[in-house]
């Protein structure tokens, strides 16, 4: 890759590349047996909320894939009860928001959402898939304090997101979210990459 | 149907890729010319080598400082920091450093010699110039270059030149202590070669940087996935350029190459722009954003 990347460099594509390249969602199905450990290993459950973020694009063809993606979850709901919601956050970054009493429906309706998306060729919009959790007694940390994780099509990596109030991050949790987890889920190596994603106001979630 | 799936456009590549290899073959040629003039040349060539490179590494620091610009943290500009962030995101790069100068000319630039010691600086002009999109658009345009790793390329590419350069202007310095029987007359000759090198090296590596910002354009359009808005961005930092006064715009001259639109003073001349010119820059965002709706 090394070599591949320098040549991409100077022929100055490096940036087109990375922002066209499609997203892999299989990935994402990583997370229902991951969270089972988290619950097991580490005492924190799921809220039973997942999101998914994507940038908008302004041209019809992005809105058709949009409205199919619509479609496809209102259908679920029937089926699994889970909800979705469309959001937009104040950086005009769209939010899918869902929420189900069962993960792995959730699990499986993000995949639906995204494989739409990628479907419609507009996979290169994908941000992340955020999954979110909170400490029960068991964790060791305060009740009902909120952790995600955080799936990155860009890098197809995760990574765990342990926010605090005031726009800080509990690294200490983090750094235990990542290693138990690390070996289940791919978890990004490179700290770099660990992009936070805060909430509009503290204590809410990041799509909120 | 409409989709994300860009053409690819190989023409500004292969005419980089030419660009590059005239560049080598110069590079190679100038360096086997001076050595069949004498070994002594090369001595020298070693001495400005390794001042070229430090001064390099230094300079990413010196870019910021000669703008005036400081580090800001994400408590001072919030917006600022999340903006680059999600962009980052998008373009699979670790942040950088972001930096604020104070200044009323709209601008920003990016410095840094590989992703980890790089950095995006933005004027407060920038920032009251434009709208959230357009300055998403020239963010993102910088985050290409820094993907790219532009300053990376430009140092290499202007390695020789510079070397060149120097040798033109203070060859005849060296001269006066010539090493042994040939002396004086090869060191004129030496300048003489260096001062063919360094004109050919900089209309070359002018044209270089004209590719790479367009390639920027490119990268920061597909970034955002907008090209309107990093087009009408262009437009309005190029209208508000031409307004400010002259005083702001001499102070800046010499950053010319870093900035995302370089100041116009007066007539350069069409080879030696390190920047395409704003319309036609606009013209290629256009056809991106045709491509979007087609």
């Amino acid at each position: 890759m090394g070599l591949f990347n320098s040549i991409k460099q100077a022929l100055g594509v490096g940036a087109e590349a990375a922002a066209t390249r499609d997203a892999d969602p299989e990935d994402l199905f990583g997370m229902s047996t991951a969270y089972v450990t988290m619950e097991a290993n580490l005492g924190y459950r799921p809220t039973g909320d997942a999101a998914l973020c994507f940038s908008a694009v302004e041209s019809a063809g992005f809105n058709d894939v949009v409205e199919e993606v619509k479609a496809i979850l209102a259908a679920g709901e029937e089926d699994t009860g889970t909800v979705a919601e469309f959001r937009e956050d104040s950086y005009g970054y769209r939010w899918i928001v869902l929420e189900a009493t069962d993960f792995e429906d959730l699990v499986t309706s993000v995949h639906f959402a995204s494989d739409t998306i990628i479907e419609g060729r507009y996979g290169s919009r994908l941000l992340a898939a955020v999954f979110a959790f909170e400490a029960t007694e068991r964790a060791g940390a305060e009740t009902g304090q909120h952790v995600y994780w955080v799936y990155s099509f860009r890098r197809g990596t995760y990574y765990p997101f342990a926010p605090k109030p005031r726009e800080e991050r509990n690294e200490r949790v983090e750094f235990k979210l990542e290693s138990v987890l690390d070996g289940e889920l791919t978890v990004e190596d490179d700290r770099g990459y660990w992009y936070p994603l805060w909430p509009d106001t503290t204590g809410s979630h990041p799509w909120e | 149907m409409a989709s994300m799936e860009w053409q690819a456009d190989w023409g500004l590549r292969g005419r980089m890729l030419v660009t590059m290899v005239l560049l080598g073959v110069l590079y190679v040629v100038a360096i086997a010319v001076l050595w069949e003039l004498f070994t002594s040349v090369l001595i020298i060539v070693v001495f400005f080598g390794i001042f070229t490179f430090a001064q390099v590494f230094y300079s990413d620091k010196l870019a910021l400082k000669s703008m005036g610009a400081r580090e800001v943290d994400a408590s001072e500009y919030p917006q600022l920091h999340r903006m680059t962030e999600r962009l980052c995101q998008q373009a699979d790069l670790p942040k950088p450093k972001i930096a604020v100068a104070d200044s009323n000319v709209p601008n920003a630039f990016a410095t840094g010699h590989s992703k980890d010691s790089s950095a995006v600086c933005v004027t407060t002009g920038l920032m009251n110039t434009l709208n959230d999109e357009e300055l998403e658009g020239v963010i993102a345009h910088e985050l290409a270059h820094i993907k790219n790793r532009d300053v990376m390329v430009m140092t290499i590419a202007s390695f020789l030149s510079t070397i060149a350069f120097l040798m033109v202007r203070y060859g005849m310095f060296f001269g006066g202590r010539g090493r042994g029987g040939r002396g004086g007359a090869g060191i004129l000759v030496a300048v003489l070669v260096s001062l063919v090198i360094w004109v050919i090296s900089f209309i070359l590596i002018r044209a270089l940087s004209r590719y790479r910002e367009f390639a920027a354009d490119r990268g920061g359009a597909l970034i955002t996935g907008n090209p309107a808005a990093l087009a009408s961005a262009l437009r309005s930092i190029d209208d508000t350029m031409e307004r400010t006064p002259e005083t702001d715009m001499r102070e800046q001259a010499e950053m010319n190459a870093f900035f995302i639109i370089p100041i116009k003073k007066g007539f350069i001349g069409k080879i030696a722009r390190t920047h395409p010119q704003t319309e036609k820059r606009i013209e290629k965002l256009q056809e991106l954003e045709r491509e979007l709706h087609t």
